[in-house]
Parts: C-alpha cells; sequence; structure tokens
C-alpha cells in the first residue's frame, strides 16, 4: 500500500478559476458550406460537432441538474454550477448552427434525430425503483460525462492550438465558435472529473463508462463524417475514410491519430487528473480576446 | 509509454473487421442501429441571431423612420410581436414588428428619435442606413391578439407600429375602436393608411378611428373613449407611460387590458413582493420587491437548479400552474411562456404564482 498516496488523482491547483457562463450568439449568413476553404471533409468532419452537441449537452445539464443533491461540497457546487450554464450555452450556439446547414441544402435532421434519441431516450431517465438502482444509473452517467468531457478538453485545446485552420483561411465566425467552446471547456475540463470523484470514484466504472464513452464517441463521428459528405449536396460521390482523417491530423487541420490514442492510456491512468492537460491560462487569454465573448460581456454589462 | 508493435496490429485488424461489417450494415438500414426520436429537437434553436441587410431607411413622420431588414426564410411573426436589434454600438433595442406577418423575405420596424433617450433611437436614425447589416434576434410576442368579442386600442404617437399589424390582421366584421393620438399630424406615423382603414369616417363622431393631434384637439378625451368600453372587450394600449397609466386607471375592474411599453422595466430584480407556492413541496414563500423567485426558492429548497442568474442559460426554467407570469428573460419561445419561467430573473404580474416544484 505504500505507493497508494502517490497514484491519486492530482489536481494542479493553479489551474482552478471560478467558473461563468457567456451569453454569446452567432449570425450564420456569412459562413459558406465549406468554412475551410476547398476541403470538405475537415469541414464536415468537425461539422459533427453541430449534431452531437446539442442534444449531448442538453443531456449533461439534464443530468447535472438531478446530481446536485450529491454534492457535499460548496466549491465544487459553484463550479458545477458554472459548468451547467456553460454547457447550456454550447448546446444553444450549435443549435444555431443547424438551420443554416439546412438552408445551404445539407439537412441534418435524420442524424440529429437519432442523436436526440440517444441522449433523450437511450441515456435518459429511466423507470427504475428508487434508491440503489436509480442512483446506480446516475453515477453511470456522471462518469460517462466525466469520460466525455475528457475529450472535449482535448478537443478544446487542440483547436485552440490549431494555427493550420487559420492558414487554410477558415471561416472567422466558425473558429471563434469552435474556439470559444474549446476555451470554455479547457476551462471547466476538471469539474465533470471532480465531481465524479465526489460522488463515486470507483476506478472499475472510470474504465467501464470511458470504454462506452470512446467507442459511441468513435462511431458517432465517423458515421456523422460519412452522413455529411454523402449528403453533402456539393460533392458527387462523397466519401469519408480513416485515411482522409489521418493524412489530415498529420498535417494539422484535425487531431492527430497519434494524440488521440495517447490521450487514452492517460485517462486511465491511476493519478490521472483533467488539470495536468491544458492550459488554463492559454482558453482565459482566448476568451478576453474571442469576439463573441466580448460581445456577451457588453451585452451583459448592459443588462446588469 | 509506447505501445507494443503487437497490440497496435491486433486493434488495428479488430478495427478493420468491425468496420467493414458496419459498413455493410450501414448500408442496408440507414438508421441502424438506432431509432430516431420523433419528433427530433435538435436544429429548433429557441432563437436564433440573424444577419439582415437594411435595404430601406426612410422618414415617414416627423422624427420617424421606417426600417426594411431583407433575409431570406425569416421566421414568421404574430401582430404585436418585437423584434430586438443589436445596434452598431452594441445595444440590444426591442422594436415592435409594423410590416406584414405573411412576409418571410423582410421585417420593417419603425422608430422615433428620442432626443434624451438611452441613445439606442439616435443610432437608428444616424448610423443605420441602407446597405448596412444588422443582426437581429427574435421576433418575440409580449403583446398577443388574443381572441375577444371586440377591441379597443389605445396608441400614443410610435405606439402605433404594434397595433397597425394588429388591425390589419383582425377579421371582417369585428367590431374595433382606436384612438391615435400625437402630437402633431406630421409627427403621427401611418396616419394615411389608420383613416383608410376606418369606413364611416367622413365626419361620424362614432367612426371607429379617432385621431387626436395635440396641437389643433388638445389632450385626448380618455373619459370619453373609454367610456363605452364594450363588456369582455380586449384593451390593448401602446404609447408613453403616462398615458398606459391614464387607461388604466379609467378601465373598470375585470376589463382585460393589454399593455406594450416602449422600453421593459428594468430587467434585474425589483419591483412588488409576490407569493409564492411551491404547490409539490407544499411550502409557500414571500419573494421580497428586491429580491428573486430563484432567491426565495434556493432558501427552502437549496437543490435548486439554476446558473446564469440573468434570463439566458434557460438551467432554472420551471412549470407554472398558476398565476399570471411577469415574463423578463431573454431565452423562452412564446410557447413555453405560457406555463413555464425562469425564475431566476421573471416575476409574477399579479400577486401569487403556484409552481411545480
Amino acid at each position: 500500500m505504500s505507493n497508494t498516496q502517490a497514484r491519486l488523482p492530482r489536481p494542479v491547483e493553479s489551474e482552478r478559476i471560478p467558473l461563468k457562463a457567456r451569453k454569446v450568439s452567432f449570425s450564420w449568413e456569412d459562413t459558406p458550406l465549406h468554412w475551410v476553404p476547398g476541403d470538405p471533409f475537415t469541414t464536415h468532419t468537425i461539422n459533427v460537432l453541430h449534431l452531437l452537441l446539442p442534444a449531448g449537452e442538453r443531456w449533461f445539464v439534464h443530468v447535472y441538474k438531478q446530481v446536485l443533491p450529491y454534492i457535499r461540497d460548496e466549491r465544487l457546487r459553484e463550479d458545477v454550477i458554472g459548468f451547467i450554464g456553460q454547457e447550456a450555452m454550447h448546446s444553444q450556439a450549435h443549435d444555431e448552427v443547424l438551420p443554416h446547414l439546412k438552408d445551404q441544402g445539407l439537412d441534418p435532421t435524420p442524424y440529429t434525430a437519432q442523436v436526440d434519441w440517444l441522449f433523450e431516450k437511450l441515456l435518459g431517465d429511466r423507470t427504475l425503483p428508487p434508491g440503489r438502482p436509480r442512483r446506480w444509473w446516475l453515477m453511470e452517467r456522471v462518469a460517462l460525462i466525466a469520460a466525455i468531457e475528457h475529450y472535449t478538453a482535448f478537443l478544446g485545446d487542440w483547436v485552440l492550438n490549431a494555427r493550420e485552420l487559420d492558414r487554410r483561411g477558415a471561416d472567422p465566425t466558425m473558429l471563434d465558435l469552435l474556439r470559444w467552446h474549446g476555451a470554455e471547456e479547457v476551462e471547466h475540463r476538471s469539474v465533470a472529473f471532480d465531481l465524479f470523484l465526489h460522488v463515486d470514484g470507483s476506478y472499475a466504472r472510470r474504465v467501464r463508462t470511458w470504454a462506452v464513452a470512446f467507442s459511441a464517441l468513435v462511431f458517432l463521428w465517423q458515421r456523422g463524417a460519412r452522413f455529411f459528405m454523402e449528403n453533402d449536396p456539393t460533392l458527387i460521390d462523397g466519401r469519408a475514410t480513416f485515411m482522409d482523417f489521418h493524412r489530415r491530423g498529420r498535417r494539422g487541420l484535425l487531431p492527430s491519430t497519434g494524440a488521440m490514442l495517447r490521450s487514452i492510456p492517460r485517462y486511465l491512468g491511476h493519478a490521472y487528473h483533467p488539470s495536468q492537460e491544458g492550459s488554463t491560462e492559454q482558453a482565459v487569454a482566448y476568451l478576453a480576446a474571442s469576439p463573441a465573448a466580448l460581445a456577451a460581456e457588453k451585452s451583459q454589462e448592459e443588462a446588469a | 509509454m509506447k505501445p507494443k508493435p503487437m497490440t497496435l496490429a491486433i486493434a488495428a485488424a479488430a478495427a478493420l473487421v468491425v468496420r467493414r461489417a458496419m459498413r455493410r450494415r450501414i448500408q442496408g438500414s440507414p438508421l441502424w442501429p438506432m431509432p430516431a426520436l420523433e419528433p427530433p429537437v435538435s436544429g429548433r434553436p429557441r432563437s436564433r441571431a440573424l444577419k439582415l441587410l437594411v435595404t430601406a431607411h426612410e422618414r415617414i413622420a416627423d422624427g420617424v423612420v421606417r426600417v426594411r431588414l431583407e433575409g431570406h426564410d425569416l421566421p414568421r411573426w404574430e401582430p404585436g410581436a418585437h423584434l430586438d436589434l443589436v445596434l452598431p454600438s452594441g445595444l440590444v433595442r426591442p422594436y415592435s414588428l409594423c410590416g406584414d406577418p405573411e412576409d418571410t423575405s423582410s421585417y420593417t420596424v419603425a422608430t422615433r428619435l428620442v432626443e434624451d433617450g438611452r441613445g439606442g433611437s439616435r443610432e437608428v436614425h444616424e448610423q443605420v442606413q441602407e446597405g448596412v447589416e444588422l443582426e437581429v434576434r427574435g421576433p418575440r410576442n409580449r403583446f398577443p391578439l388574443v381572441e375577444a368579442p371586440s377591441y379597443v386600442f389605445v396608441a400614443g404617437g410610435i405606439g402605433i407600429t404594434p397595433v397597425l399589424p394588429m388591425l390589419r390582421a383582425l377579421p371582417e366584421g369585428t367590431e374595433w375602436r382606436l384612438l391615435y393620438g400625437g402630437r402633431t399630424r406630421a409627427s403621427m406615423p401611418f396616419l394615411e393608411e389608420i383613416e383608410k382603414l376606418d369606413p364611416d369616417r367622413e365626419g361620424s363622431e362614432r367612426g371607429r378611428v379617432t385621431v387626436v393631434a395635440e396641437d389643433e384637439d388638445g389632450l385626448p378625451d380618455l373619459d370619453a373613449f373609454l367610456a363605452g368600453v364594450p363588456e369582455g372587450a380586449a384593451v390593448y394600449c401602446c404609447g408613453p407611460q403616462g398615458l398606459m397609466t391614464a387607461v388604466e386607471e379609467r378601465l373598470p375592474e375585470g376589463t382585460a387590458l393589454h399593455l406594450e411599453r416602449f422600453a421593459p422595466r428594468t430587467t434585474a430584480g425589483g419591483d412588488g413582493e409576490f407569493e409564492v407556492e411551491l404547490r409539490r413541496s407544499g411550502r409557500t414563500l414571500t419573494v421580497a420587491a428586491d429580491s428573486s423567485v430563484l432567491a426565495a426558492v434556493r432558501a427552502e429548497l437549496p437543490n435548486t437548479p439554476y446558473s446564469c442568474e440573468q434570463g439566458w442559460c434557460g438551467t432554472c426554467q420551471q412549470k407554472v400552474l398558476e398565476g399570471e407570469i411577469d415574463h423578463r428573460d431573454e431565452l423562452l419561445t412564446d410557447s413555453e411562456r405560457g406555463d413555464s419561467m425562469l425564475i431566476c430573473v421573471s416575476r409574477a404580474r399579479g400577486e401569487r404564482l403556484v409552481l411545480d416544484m
């Protein structure tokens, strides 16, 4: 038992800051269908976010509303409340992109209707007897969220540093949406994991839910990318393959396969804590300069 | 830590097998393996920021400009609705829509220059021009036209804007009357169109439309106009605060009065004290004038979810069972507003609310 202490999750204290939601809004009229010019595959792979996040983040909020009574730590409760507001805004912001895609002839409804089913029904509240079964299902979902947040933080950190997208002339509004979102994900990356440790923390559950979350993400993502490529009205015989993904990962247009694989053992490590990854400083710096976040600050001051 | 080559090879082979198996299944049935939610909920944002092009900016009366904003596939609206304009300086101001509700390619608003106002109208007059792009939000309806046997409208000056689409929308044969007041005839927008709506205006005292210009006729005689309000009539009033208070005072108890303020009252907490009953937990609380429903509820039920406390994240939405709600949020859709509220900012219009919590 001598090494138990050393293997416990160790948060990096300096990475902790108070969380607040920002009331952003984006208008999409000027964003082209292929917002990474000349690269529909990259565009659509990143567009899959808009399919998964509205329903997914609504579900986070739904689950976290139920977990509030289990929190015995005031500081964590504050974090969770800030987290809920940020996630609610992410869900709203990505939801606004979908009508724009539809306007451009790429109707995402067949896919989002399934994602809605996944989060509202399959992962929704079940008619379980009160007491242990209900608590078990709630904890399972809390752990799932912690695993998903590991990847959102990973992607957030990636997009904040994805200079290649700027070099390719990607649409500034879309980049601002992604980086505002990514920065808030980096900002609150520890909350879901801290909450999981606080209310449950079982290592077996961490591994089990990671496996579910990872396979589901890979499955949904490749499916979404293929769905977009096949239904894009401007492409003849559009396809999405793993090699497309891998090549763009090497060029820095998408996260690289290697970086994604390397993040797996990190999450499963006993001493893992999200504050060891990414940089709050960089996230805060982006939020201080993001056009959408600045406009949000202005309208909030105006209202106050 | 470097993964072993053997592990990698096994993982890659497994991935290939899975991929082939899945591709066949997915191509066979596009919905495999997941059913779809009926009806889908994503992709119908509650509010959507739109960027519209100003295609007309014209003076239609003294100190009044009409702005036409063009787009395509714009959300429909009902008479009484307003649009939030995000002005170049970042100010957000609501303006009543006064165009044709059926037109999904443009919105029309009109605004009067307020010399000592908060700056919004000056910006619309001076900085907004043809060819400028403006961001808008909405439309929302805080002033909906309800079904009633007859209608009475009182409009002061620019307050005619939400009333005009209502008059156009009323079915033929509906009984209605309008009192339209302003400083001078030249300063009253849409005057010609309003007078045309009156079928028997030729010198008739009982005409549907009464136009009162202060410089010619003095102040409008509200007592006489409101004396004969028919039973069950819906009364709509939009204009300066003084006019609305005067109308409120003169109406008999029990008349349905609908008011539209030029500027919503302060959005932060405040106004009157009222009672909130929490039906499921069987508690009744008092919300102080300077407090919010959320603060009162949290004192009793500390695990009540909330987050932004400013009326836009939507976390604190609660079902309302009884009582009239004074909505002060920026998020809920008109249909959600029927039976729910955001308890962090919205308050009671009356003395009591019953929440399902």
